[in-house]
Order: C-alpha cells, then structure tokens, then sequence
C-alpha cells in the first residue's frame, strides 16, 4: 500500500475523531453562536433604523410637518410627526420617550440623552427648506423656479485607500484575515502538537509505525487536522455570511476575488509550514505536559513574525523590509497576504514567495520526518533537536547491559 | 524464513546488535530468550524498519523487507498501546486498512478475532474503558488483523495471568500450525521450553544459542540425573565424571557427561535404604539458557 494512501488513512481518522470529540462540537457551537451574535446583537441594540418621532409646539408653519417627512425620507428614515400643546406637553412628550425631537417655535431644538444628528439635520434642513419657501414667495419667486434654483447636485462619495487601486476594505480585510491566519495557524497547529504528543505518550505510535513510514503518518495528520480546520472556518464564515444577510447589520468589506484567492493560498501554505514544524518539536516531548515547552520556538517564530510582519507591511506595504519578510518562507504567510491586499507587490514576487515556501515545506517535510522518525520511539525527558536530528543519538529501547566483566 | 544476517547497531557507544544472525522458520514457534538489554527490542524492531541498521540485513524469504512484505506482517511491541479514546471496532479496522486490506477484508478478519477472543461484546466502546486483559486481548487483534504471514511479539506473556497465559500459548501454537512463521520474546522459560520448537538466545546483541530445541538439548555433551531416596546421601563424588548440582536432603541433581557410565551410577544410587525415583536428561532451557549466556 502506499505512502500516499496511508497518509489519507490517517488524514480521515484524524477528521472523524476530532470531529466526533465532544470539545471540538461544544468549540464549534460556542464559535457560531459568538459569530451570529456579534453580528446580530449590533443591528439589536442600533436606534437608527426605526421610524424616528419628532414634536412640534409653538407656532410653526402648515408646511413645516411635510418638510420634515419629505427631508427623512431623502435619506431613507421615516419621521412622524406630532403636535403638542405648549412645552411642557412637549417636554413631557421628550421624558416619556414618545418623540425622540422636540422643535419649539421652528427655531429650537431640543432633546434627551444622546443627541440623534442625523434626525436634527433632517429637521433643521426642514426648517431651511421651509424658510426659504417662504422668503422666496415674499420676493416674488414661482415655487416651479424655486424648485429649479434649489435642484440638488449630485455629490460622490469615495474613501481612499492605502495605496492607489485599493480601496480601504482591501487593507482592512487584510489585516483581519492576516490576524485570522495567525489565528489559524496556532489553534491548528497546536492540534498537531498535541495530536503527536498523545500518540507518543499512548504508545501507538509503534504499532503505527511498524504498518507505515513516519513522513507519511505525520503529514496525514497535518492534513486531516487542516482539512478538519478549514472545514470549521468555512462553516463559520459561511454562517457569519448568512446572519449578515439575515439581518444586514455589519458592513462586509468588499474584498476583491484575487485578495480572497490568495488569502487561501496563504492560509494553507502556513498552516503546512507551521503545522510540520509542530509536528516535528512536538515528537521530542513524551508527555503532554512538556509539549508546549517542546513546541516553544515554533510559537515563538509565530508571534514574533506576526508582529513584525503586522508593523512594517502596515507601516509601509512597498518597502524593502516588507518585500524581505513577505519572500522569507517563515513571514511570508504572514506579510505577503496584505502586501497584495494594498496591491504593494509585483507580479513576480508572490509568485517567487509561493515557489519558496512550497521549498521551505519540502525541506521542512524532510527535517520534520527525520526528527519525528527518530524521536517518536523515544520516551523519557524530552529530547533535545540535535539529538533527534542525529540518527547515531537515538537511544536503544531498553539499558544495555554491563559490559560483561573480564 | 526470516533471516538476520550480521545485523549490527549501535547507539551511540552502545552496542545493541552486534553482527547478530538466525533464522525462524515457518510452521514452528521461535521463542527469542536473552538477558534485558541484550538486543531483543532492536532486532525485533529491525524486523518493521523502526530501527536502521547500521550493517547486515534482515531478509524475508530470500530477500530485503519491501513495504508490500510488511503488510503482511504482525507486530505486537513490549510498549502496548492503542489509541485510548477510539472504539474498539474502529480501531481494528483502521489499523488493518493501514496493512492496505479492503474493508470488508478487515471487517471479516476483525469480526473473527473479537468473536474468537471473546471481547465481540466490546466492539463499540472506547479501548480505555475495557479491562485490562481485554485490552490485551485487542492489541493482540491489532497484530493479527491483517493476516499475517509473519508475527513478531515483543513479550506477549507480560502482564498475562495463568488462564490467559494458557490462551495466548494455544493461539501460538494454532498461529505457528496454520503456517504462519512465529517469533516472540519472553523471559519465561518454562513456557517456553513447552511451547517452542526453535529458540534465539543473544546475549550483547550476539547470537549464543538457535536452532530446534530438542537437537539443542541433545546436543549438549552433559546429561542430568536427578535422584530421589531414603536413607543415607550415596557418594557421588566418588564417582568419575560426575558432579553434584544440588544435593538436599532424600534428592539430588547431578550433572553427568554422557559418556558416564550409567549402570555404575544406578548402583551408586541403589547404595541408599530406598531408592525412590531416577531420571536421566538432557538440560532443561533453563540450564541451557544460563550456560549459554554465562560463557
């Protein structure tokens, strides 16, 4: 059987029983169930989509009630209006929350709490409107010439972004999904870790062996592990997706199909890189308790190439410090996503990165496999790297005996 | 046949397998006896490539372990273990396809064994929450699942109460009869002086002992008388060629060459008030076992 077939053996296990695990489902449900109410809660707890209540008391024109409508419903809000009797009905109207506006003799406005601007700009625009009419019937202007005269110009409206092409979703989205693959990358391959630990400390990992070489058993695990990972991402961006329709609270950032393409590569490229490297440290602890310190440097690389990444490429996308970290295997995942978010790369240097990485994981395959293979049966203190990396070092499975005596 | 042919390794300084070469043929039970640290584990893991050799070769019917051979092989090692929230069944079955068996194959296979082995009635809970003879039991069923046509077991006596002693030595002996070839460690020599035809013994990683047991024993220059009387001890030692292993009270074991002169002897043994029984044989593995590693 080969190699190839055994790794989707492994790859298959690995999915069905973490995903059987009562941890990895109460994980998955407390995940959507955060991600549905962060999207959902906001469009609860928002004041402005409703119909807004204004009061009018005092003296006021007959057309002042119309304005206001028909200046809310320019910027899609409705307004009702009502009538009151004197202030203090007005007041007693604003405390008891029946109007959220209170216009006194169309030339004051008043309120309680947080003042709503956007519901005081369609009044006062009302009040301007109406002002106008009447001062323009007094100078003898035609309401059709008025209409003419106060025709308004459309005005666009464009936020920059980063750099020329891009808009400021594109940054944002990388940023957020940049923090997301770190995010990724260290749940997942800490599921690697402990994976290859609880398969040293229970012993089975020489009965798998001696059914399968050592490359093939921990890049199956790499893969189911991922392949399970990338399942759970999907079915929580796809039920964010959904809640955002259902409820059209939050703004999605318009990322273009390309950034979304790469994002992809990327999350799959450092989930390898990270995860091999998990793997391989993580073979070199015996029992689950030394695996974090065993694991140490990969989680330092991580949160170190995170940072430094996050600070130069949002500091300056073009640069040659950003061009360095995003073609070094290490920080390429984790710089080149938002370097091509700001549309700050060449053509070539993606391309180049990509071609790296995939060699660095080769290699990393290769140094992973070796470490693994030759740790994997040791058990006792954790093993030092450049023991396991020694063939020669690896220990013999029982004490020899003395020499015998002469 | 397997084969070891001067299969070396070290371990940095250490010398676990030093130019070591035997046999263990098909149809019989090969029992691999030596010392703790004398090379048992890494020759056995040899057998699966978990170890390199770093010269010599362990060859399987003629020629090198290929991948597609080990499918075909059982290994149960000293280090039990299986993965212990995974359900029995499953288990079996997955580490059978790993062998590269189809399902149903597996399925079949595994079926037989939970039924033959008793634990039918286990296949659908999580391994740890059998007990610990079953657990046995089932990574018994893990070295067996795919059929093979050569079983190594690294001390499958370990850990094992009388009954399930009894069990495991039928299965081998049934194992060995079916055809298969069969090679385990232990350190119960008893057990395996009645269970096995051939035996292995090493001692630092060298072969000192191997072949068929009986012809073994036969061929050993010495004999042992074991004598048990009333009355007064006999003189042995007035006898040529004998010597005087133990002596108790009313028994005594002696050692003899196998030229000795045994009508002699049975008169030195008549000399006392009552003599009860005479025994003549060749060395038990015990002894055997002992000489060989003490030389």
């Amino acid at each position: 059987m080969n190699a190839w077939r055994q790794g989707w053996l492994v790859a298959v296990r690995e999915m069905r029983q973490r995903s059987r695990s009562a941890g990895f489902r109460a994980g998955l449900i407390v995940t959507l169930v955060v991600v549905v109410a962060l999207v959902v809660v906001p469009s609860m707890i928002d004041t402005s989509g409703g119909p807004k209540d204004v009061g009018l008391v005092g003296t006021s024109t007959t057309d002042l009630p119309q304005a206001i409508r028909d200046q809310g419903e320019g910027v899609g809000t409705t307004v009702r209006v009502h009538r009151y009797d004197g202030v203090s009905a007005g007041h007693e109207a604003v405390r008891q929350d029946q109007v959220d506006l209170l216009v006194v003799d169309s030339r004051r406005l008043e309120w309680q709490g947080r003042a709503d601007e956007q519901l005081q700009a369609i009044v006062t625009g009302a009040i301007q409107v109406v002002a106008v009419r009447e001062r323009a019937a007094s100078a003898g202007i035609g309401s059709g010439q008025l209409q003419r005269l106060m025709a308004p110009v459309p005005v666009e409206k464009a936020e920059i972004g980063l750099t020329e092409g891009r808009g400021p979703d594109d940054g944002t989205a990388a940023i957020l999904m940049t923090a997301l693959l770190l995010m990724a990358i260290a749940v997942y391959g800490n599921l690697v870790l402990s994976g290859v630990v609880e398969e040293k400390a229970s012993r089975v990992v020489e009965v798998l062996l001696a059914r399968m070489p050592a490359r093939a058993l921990l890049a199956g695990k790499v893969a189911g592990i991922g392949l399970l990972g990338f399942a759970q991402f999907a079915v929580t961006a796809l039920t964010a997706l959904a809640a955002t329709a259902a409820v059209d609270s939050v703004d999605i950032p318009a990322v273009s199909g390309v950034v979304l393409a790469w994002m992809v590569v990327w999350f799959v490229l450092g989930y390898v890189l990270y995860a091999m490297g998990y793997g391989a440290l993580g073979s070199l602890a015996s029992r689950s308790e030394d695996a974090q310190s065993a694991a140490g440097p990969v989680t330092y690389v991580l949160i170190v190439g995170y940072w430094a990444s996050f600070i130069v490429v949002s500091g300056d996308p073009a640069g040659g410090w950003s061009q360095l970290l995003s073609l070094v295997p290490l920080t390429a995942p984790l710089a080149m996503p938002g370097r091509i978010a700001m549309d700050a790369v060449a053509w070539w240097e993606p391309a180049l990165a990509v071609v790296l990485t995939l060699a660095a994981i080769a290699g990393l395959v290769v140094f992973a496999g070796r470490v693994y293979s030759h740790a994997i049966l040791r058990t006792g203190p954790t093993i030092r790297l450049r023991d396991a990396w020694r063939s020669t070092a690896s220990h013999a499975p029982h004490a020899p005996r003395l020499p015998r005596p002469v | 046949m397997l084969e070891f042919e001067s299969a070396t390794k070290r371990f940095g300084p250490v010398v676990a397998l030093d130019a070591c070469g035997f046999e263990v043929r098909p149809g019989r039970l090969t029992g691999f006896l030596g010392p703790n640290g004398a090379g048992k584990t890494t020759a056995m893991r040899a057998v699966f490539g978990l170890v390199e050799l770093d010269a010599g070769s362990v060859r399987w019917r003629g020629a090198p372990i290929t991948r597609e051979a080990r499918a075909r092989f059982g290994y149960m090692p000293e280090e039990r273990g299986l993965y212990p929230r995974m359900r029995v069944r499953e288990q079996l079955m997955y580490l059978g396809r790993l062998c590269g068996r189809t399902s149903t194959d597996v399925a079949r296979i595994t079926d037989r064994w939970l039924e033959r082995l008793g634990v039918a009635d286990r296949a659908a809970d999580h391994l740890d929450t059998l007990s610990h003879g079953n657990q046995q039991r089932v990574q018994l069923i893990a070295a067996l699942v795919n059929e093979p046509d050569l079983i190594v077991l690294d001390e499958p006596f370990s850990g094992l109460d009388p009954i399930a002693m009894g069990a495991m030595s039928g299965l081998l002996a049934e194992l060995a009869g079916a055809g298969a070839t069969v090679l385990f460690s232990s350190h119960q020599l008893d057990l395996v002086d009645d269970l096995c035809e051939d035996v292995v013994i090493i001692d630092h990683g060298r072969v000192v002992l191997a072949g068929d047991l009986v012809a073994l024993r036969a061929a050993v220059p010495q004999r042992f008388v074991d004598v048990r009387y009333r009355g007064p001890a006999p003189e042995w030692s007035r006898l040529p060629t004998v010597e005087v292993v133990e002596a108790r009270t009313g028994r005594a074991r002696l050692r003899v060459d196998r030229s000795t002169d045994l009508a002699a002897l049975v008169a030195a043994a008549r000399c006392t008030d009552d003599l009860v029984s005479f025994a003549y044989q060749p060395p038990t593995l015990s002894e055997l076992f002992r000489q060989a590693v003490a030389a």
